[in-house]
């Protein structure tokens, strides 16, 4: 079937690279659906997010159980890949997983690199634990007092240019918080999920301890990333992430794995359930 | 400045850079003081670990027992246990146990970035020493025997035969040792010490641009290096002694 004329010709590979580009538009899907495997990176960093359980050896946590839920509803497996602050981008961009699950909340410099699905699905703010012999109860109290956090938090600017502390990013939440107790800072600022629990299971030992500002830092929204212009898998991802809600499925995965605070996920819910 | 800088960064966003960190404030000066910070560690490490280098390797080669004995367990301690584990160790245990001592954390006025300074300049030491004691040991024992014929003591055998003798033959060693100080001055991220590798892994766990901002560590490092092997390689000819090997 040889074109006859330059302008059939043209017409022809313009058909051709629109079907290409169509086809690849959204590779992932696709791949997705032929390997029946969703491949999720997904961090262990900690209680409540994503732990390995000591006894079993396996990967536990609300990311671990909602990317499973989101496999579910895409009818094919889950296969986990644990990622770090330093490799999860480049992990999704060199395609070793399909989408992060990795504490990362909504900034403007990674809607810049990445796309989500635009429904929310909880939303995670930074809370202050101290002694509570120290006289901290607000994040102005702050100014100029050495603060730890995890590095790579995303606390650490807001807590420098609005509050003018002293940040100093330790490698992990068990550094930071050795550190606290250790006296090289007098707050640590972590996910409020995360201590929240850890004050109520080693009760004991965090005695002298306690959240000492009533609100949060930064309250950020909480998505699924994935690739720049996957619209296809966006919106099946969407879908998945909004059925999850609209049916309580999140809220039971939220409760199985004591998130302490679901009030976001239960607006979410009534929200979506009302079908806003 | 602000121009070249924005030059700058379109040009490497031509080729897949992303260098857009370069525009806020914040970040640039938490990553020059970083800079600023790995080149006072290393102008305050070297010297330090020197110092201790040649006392540990004259208290090694002493003949007093209770001399010998414990630089030779202080030298087992530090080579064979990781620097990292030593630095994690003394600032957030040791340095948690004087503040205690002390009456809180208030009165201790030792942080984590003495602890750096100390456990990167003692870890080295030791291995300096060990270069050191295999240089003053290859002295021949005529000439140290010739030294005392003369009246010296063992001090001055030690400070004006020994270790001249002994600087040069662990001399490629020593330097050896001084570039590897450099780059072991970089566990002070895990303490929170603002070096130029802390400073990076800040912002790109912010931005997530590793690889461009791991080019520049190591860009940076290794142009530190090449300067260290080069200084070391003009002090080796200048001390180079006509008939000794050399």
């Amino acid at each position: 079937m040889i074109p006859k004329t330059p302008l059939r010709a043209a017409a022809l590979l313009a058909a051709l690279l629109a079907g290409v580009s169509g086809a690849s538009a959204d590779a992932t899907l696709d791949r997705i659906k032929a390997k029946a495997k969703f491949t999720v990176g997904v961090i262990l960093s900690g209680a409540p997010f994503g732990s390995i359980d000591p006894k079993t050896q396996e990967q536990k946590g609300f990311n671990i159980d909602l990317a499973r839920a989101l496999a579910e509803k895409l009818g094919v497996a889950l296969e986990t890949v644990t990622v770090t602050p330093p490799n999860r981008v480049q992990f999704l961009q060199q395609g070793k997983v399909d989408a992060l699950l990795a504490n990362m909340q909504v900034t403007e410099d990674r809607a810049k690199i990445m796309d989500y699905p635009p429904t929310v699905f909880d939303r995670a703010g930074g809370a202050a634990i101290g002694r509570k012999d120290s006289g901290i109860k607000d994040w102005t109290d702050l100014k100029g007092k050495p603060v730890c956090v995890s590095q790579g938090s995303n606390f650490t600017q807001p807590l420098i240019e609005q509050y003018g502390a002293v940040v100093k990013g330790l490698p992990s939440q068990p550094e930071s918080l050795l550190a606290l107790k250790g006296g090289t800072c007098v707050i640590a600022v972590h996910t409020g999920a995360t201590l929240g629990l850890m004050l109520e299971d080693r009760a004991d030992e965090w005695k002298d301890y306690g959240i000492l500002i009533p609100t949060e830092i930064v309250p950020a929204d909480s998505v699924v990333w994935i690739r720049k212009g996957e619209k296809d898998t966006s919106a099946a991802l969407d879908k998945a992430l909004r059925e999850l809600i609209a049916s309580g499925k999140l809220l039971e995965i939220a409760k199985a794995n004591r998130l302490t605070n679901t009030a976001f996920i239960e607006e979410q819910q009534k929200r979506l359930a009302a079908g806003k | 400045m602000q121009d070249a800088v924005r030059g700058f960064i379109a040009l490497a966003a031509q080729i897949g850079l992303n260098f857009d960190f370069l525009t806020s404030p914040f970040e640039v000066r938490m990553w020059l003081d970083g800079m600023a910070t790995t080149l006072v560690l290393v102008a305050l490490t070297i010297p330090l670990s020197l110092a201790g280098g040649v006392v540990l390797a004259a208290a090694l080669t002493s003949d007093r027992p209770w001399l010998a004995g414990p630089a030779r367990a202080y030298v087992e301690l530090t080579r064979n246990t990781p620097t990292l584990v030593q630095l994690m160790f003394t600032v957030l245990v040791v340095n948690m146990l004087i503040s205690q001592a002390l009456g809180g954390a208030q009165n201790n006025p030792l942080g984590a970035y003495f602890w750096l300074v100390a456990v990167v300049s003692l870890h080295v030491a030791a291995l300096h020493a060990e270069a050191l004691r295999g240089g003053i040991e290859a002295v021949p024992s005529t000439t140290i025997e010739a030294a005392k014929g003369l009246g010296f003591s063992r001090l001055e055998v030690l400070r004006a035969v020994e270790l001249p003798l002994a600087l040069r033959t662990a001399l490629p060693a020593i330097v050896n040792n001084l570039v590897n100080l450099v780059k072991l001055t970089t566990i002070g991220y895990a303490v929170a010490v603002n070096e130029i590798t802390y400073a990076s892994l800040m912002i790109w766990t912010q931005r997530d641009n590793v690889v461009e901002l791991m080019i520049v560590l190591l860009v940076f490092f290794s142009a530190i290096n090449l300067a260290v092997a080069r200084i070391g390689a003009l002090v080796e000819r200048r001390l180079a002694l006509p008939g000794f090997g050399q």
